[in-house]
């Protein structure tokens, strides 16, 4: 088992660990910032996932992260995790307080394509 | 001497009436040996019968054999209750061993790091999802950082 593989798995027990929110800053400390596109993606998609308020604000409002990532695979994934939420409504909230309130316009236009996507979808 | 005329006159007559007395006692006693003593003759049948002898030399063989027969159970008993002491004793002590061997058993702790033995059979076992979703947050922080380092070593 390569390393990549054996980080993937830690990032798939963090999403099922009962501490969620040790669990939510480890992601977002490693995961989040890892040079690698594939951790990124699996952990943008595991945060998405755990559908919490602290989890989706990463995924959703900040820069480089998620929505937000500078790679287009990272970006899609993470839009199609959110699309693929049985509840979005917590998703739906913060999207609109990003759109309102967000100091970056990038920040705001990204927040405002996929509230209009998860919009169509739902 | 007055007082000494009266002495030996005294003497002389308790001598005749000793000696009369001796003589009819004689004349009454019969004796069986035919020998004649001086002193007084005993009164009482000292001797017995050889038929009374050979009677009681029997019940005396019974009473011997009985005494023999007791003391030989005395001994014997004797013997068996030393003999059963020292097996009981033996006994106890073998149970007392076997309970101190049980209770040093019990006290004793084994440990085996199951865990360990695991991983070891089984490498990719320590980083299957279902073990480390088990692990601390920090312990994985602590094995994504080393894996980390690693692939960048490796780079």
């Amino acid at each position: 088992m390569d390393n990549n593989k054996k980080i993937k798995n830690i990032i798939q027990a963090l999403g099922e660990h009962k501490d969620s929110q040790a669990a939510i800053e480890l992601l977002t400390e490693f995961g989040t910032n890892s040079p690698d596109d594939d951790i990124r993606e699996l952990t943008a998609q595991t945060l998405i996932r755990k559908n919490t308020h602290e989890s989706l604000r990463v995924v959703l409002i900040s820069q480089g992260k998620g929505i937000n990532d500078l790679s287009a695979r990272v970006a899609m994934a993470s839009i199609n995790e959110l699309l693929s939420l049985k509840d979005k409504s917590e998703a739906v909230k913060i999207l609109d307080d990003t759109i309102k309130m967000h100091s970056d316009e990038d920040v705001r236009n990204t927040a405002r394509s996929v509230r209009a996507l998860m919009t169509f979808s739902s | 001497m007055q007082i000494g005329k009266i002495s030996l006159h005294t003497a002389k007559a308790a001598e005749q009436a000793a000696s009369q007395n001796n003589a009819s006692q004689s004349k009454s006693v019969s004796n069986p040996f035919g020998v004649s003593f001086k002193g007084n003759v005993i009164q009482a049948d000292v001797f017995q019968s050889s038929a009374q002898k050979a009677s009681s030399g029997i019940a005396e063989k019974g009473k011997l054999f009985a005494s023999a027969v007791v003391s030989g159970i005395n001994n014997f008993n004797e013997a068996f209750k030393s003999r059963m002491n020292s097996i009981v004793s033996f006994g106890k002590k073998v149970t007392s061993n076997v309970f101190d061997t049980i209770e040093k058993i019990g006290n004793t702790e084994i440990k085996f790091d199951m865990e360990g033995i695991k991983n070891k059979l089984f490498p990719d076992r320590e980083y299957s999802v279902k073990n480390l979703s088990n692990k601390p947050v920090d312990e994985l922080k602590t094995m994504w950082s080393g894996l980390r380092q690693e692939s960048t070593q490796a780079v």
